[in-house]
């Protein structure tokens, strides 16, 4: 058994909205991936069907090769979930005990203060906490019972930069004992950063799957846009470096992997052109063209 | 699900908000009402401070066991409950643990009005007597610990609060606990003896009047342990579909 998680076909409905439109995937163990997308993807909605929180409207969900129910009973999941709050009036090392004390197998307690780099704060009460210090004890809990995969809901959200890189740090070492870690995030250079494996959910669905390096040249590009002033679509689509020519009225849009040459070819091409303008893809537009090619297919 | 239950304990203990309306406030009325009432002889066959002393306990515990409602409607909101659901503890033992502490709120209302009216009004039975009224003013209050979680687990916990204050006074005024129900208009007393509020208190009254409880009251009382306890049933799978 060396698959962690298998999603085959899933879906979930909000009333009439689709959050989640048939999702594919599969994730060995050991592995480290990143769930990659902007708000509103189907991110959430995908992690929490995974933890059992949520029943599919279709298809199955399986971790380690039985229910999300029978896997998180088992003790074999721990998770940070976007915005959880801690039971008020409990102190962070009563919080970590109790985490301890729920798994079969946990981590000295020691070990995820620091881990968590909590160590300073373990006597003070949870409800006296920082957004970036409550998102630390998040980790801490979900660490606790040293689980076979850890699921963390964008794990950074509330942490400065400083704290991100010493989550990051924590959770590199955590991934190097052969755990399975899989973690949703809107920042590309995370997921690059962090992940063997990026996987890119738009619209609930998958639309890229691959390395970091994969992903970032699929988003990596820049769009180069004029007014057209009569120019011929097709040959603006044989200009170098163009990978796809969208047209919005007279604007004519040019997503290039290769920008300078294509701006080089524009000049000398002698084709009318005004009000030029480059612009590097930004992750959501990356996204929308993504999801504009799935759809295509 | 030991370490849960002393998890919460703990919790439990350092709130002491609950210690007013559970303690202070069945104390007070107690020494208030009894005090007034000193020479105002027996009601149901029982002395009056020792009926009110019923009363009161009945109550706090009231208070106290519908309280896990308050709780549990903000744990929902802020995201715990959800947090517990995905450890090995089973949905079902959270539930356990919350109506265990829920009743064990009814014990020190009836301790500490008992305490009062032992001390100060003079009011005396045996051990045995004693322990059967904790026991089962304890055991008594399940069904209002589920009411409460029913609350907890359908409302916001914004609306908790003020229904469950509602649901408290409502079934302690009708169900006789401020005013005894035999000098009750005849309507009201006929509503009465339907409630689990009276037939609580009654399990109290029966024991300091030295008889076992009327089977009939301990079955109307477990008749709605059993709806409460549906209805709360009914409210988890709900809320867990919901979140």
């Amino acid at each position: 058994m060396t698959e962690a998680v298998r999603l085959q076909a899933v879906a979930k409905n909000y009333g009439p909205v689709r959050a989640v439109d048939g999702i594919d995937l599969s994730i060995a163990r050991g592995q480290t991936v990143a769930l990659l997308g902007p708000n509103g993807a189907g991110k959430s909605t995908t992690i929490n069907m995974l933890l059992g929180l949520l029943e599919p409207t279709d298809g199955t969900v399986q971790v380690f090769g039985g229910s999300p129910a029978e896997a998180v009973r088992a003790g074999k999941v721990g998770a940070m979930l976007q915005e959880s709050g801690f039971a008020a009036n409990a102190t962070v090392r009563e919080l970590v005990e109790l985490a301890r004390a729920l798994y079969r197998d946990p981590l000295p307690t020691a070990e995820i203060l620091a881990t968590a780099d909590l160590a300073e704060l373990a006597g003070r009460r949870l409800d006296k906490l920082s957004g970036g210090q409550t998102q630390r004890v998040r980790f801490a809990f979900a660490l606790a019972g040293n689980p076979e995969l850890l699921v963390l809901d964008e794990p950074t959200a509330a942490l400065d930069v400083e704290s991100r890189q010493a989550f990051w740090a924590a959770m590199r070492r955590y991934a190097a004992t052969g755990r399975t870690v899989l973690f949703a995030t809107h920042y590309l250079e995370e997921a690059d950063d962090f992940a063997d494996r990026v996987i890119v959910i738009a619209r609930g669905r998958v639309v890229a799957d691959g390395s970091g390096a994969d992903i970032k040249q699929l988003t990596g590009g820049r769009t180069v846009s004029f007014d057209r002033a009569g120019a011929d679509p097709d040959r603006l689509r044989g200009l170098p470096g163009v990978v796809e020519v969208e047209l919005r009225g007279e604007r004519a849009l040019l997503r290039c992997d290769d920008s300078d040459r294509t701006v080089q070819a524009l000049l000398s091409d002698g084709q009318p052109w005004r009000n030029l303008e480059i612009t590097g893809a930004g992750l959501e537009e990356a996204f929308l063209s993504l999801t504009a090619t799935a759809g295509k297919e | 699900m030991r370490a849960y239950l002393v998890f919460e304990l703990r919790r439990l203990i350092r709130e002491p908000r609950m210690a007013v309306f559970t303690v202070v406030l069945p104390v007070l009325i107690y020494t208030i009402s009894s005090g007034s009432n000193e020479e105002a002889g027996q009601v149901g066959g029982v002395d009056v401070a020792a009926y009110l002393m019923v009363s009161m306990a009945a109550y706090g515990a009231l208070v106290g066991a519908l309280s896990v409602g308050i709780s549990v409607s903000q744990e929902r909101a802020s995201g715990w409950l959800r947090q517990l659901r995905i450890t090995p503890l089973s949905p079902a033992q959270v539930v356990a643990v919350k109506a265990l502490l829920a009743s064990l709120l009814a014990i020190p209302p009836v301790v500490s009005v008992g305490a009062v009216a032992a001390f100060a009004h003079g009011v005396s039975f045996s051990a045995g007597q004693w322990a059967a009224l904790v026991v089962l003013m304890w055991l008594g209050s399940l069904p209002f610990a589920a009411f409460g979680l029913a609350l907890g687990f359908t409302l916001p916990p914004q609306l908790t609060q003020p229904v469950s204050m509602l649901g408290v006074f409502g079934l302690a005024f009708l169900g006789g606990l401020f005013v005894p129900v035999a000098v009750m208009p005849h309507l009201l007393a006929s509503i009465a003896v339907w409630l689990p509020s009276n037939r609580f208190a009654e399990l109290g009254w029966s024991v300091v009047a030295g008889q076992a409880p009327p089977a009939g009251g301990v079955a109307i009382l477990a008749a709605w342990a059993l709806i409460f306890g549906g209805l709360a049933a009914w409210a988890y799978r709900r809320s867990a579909a919901l979140r």
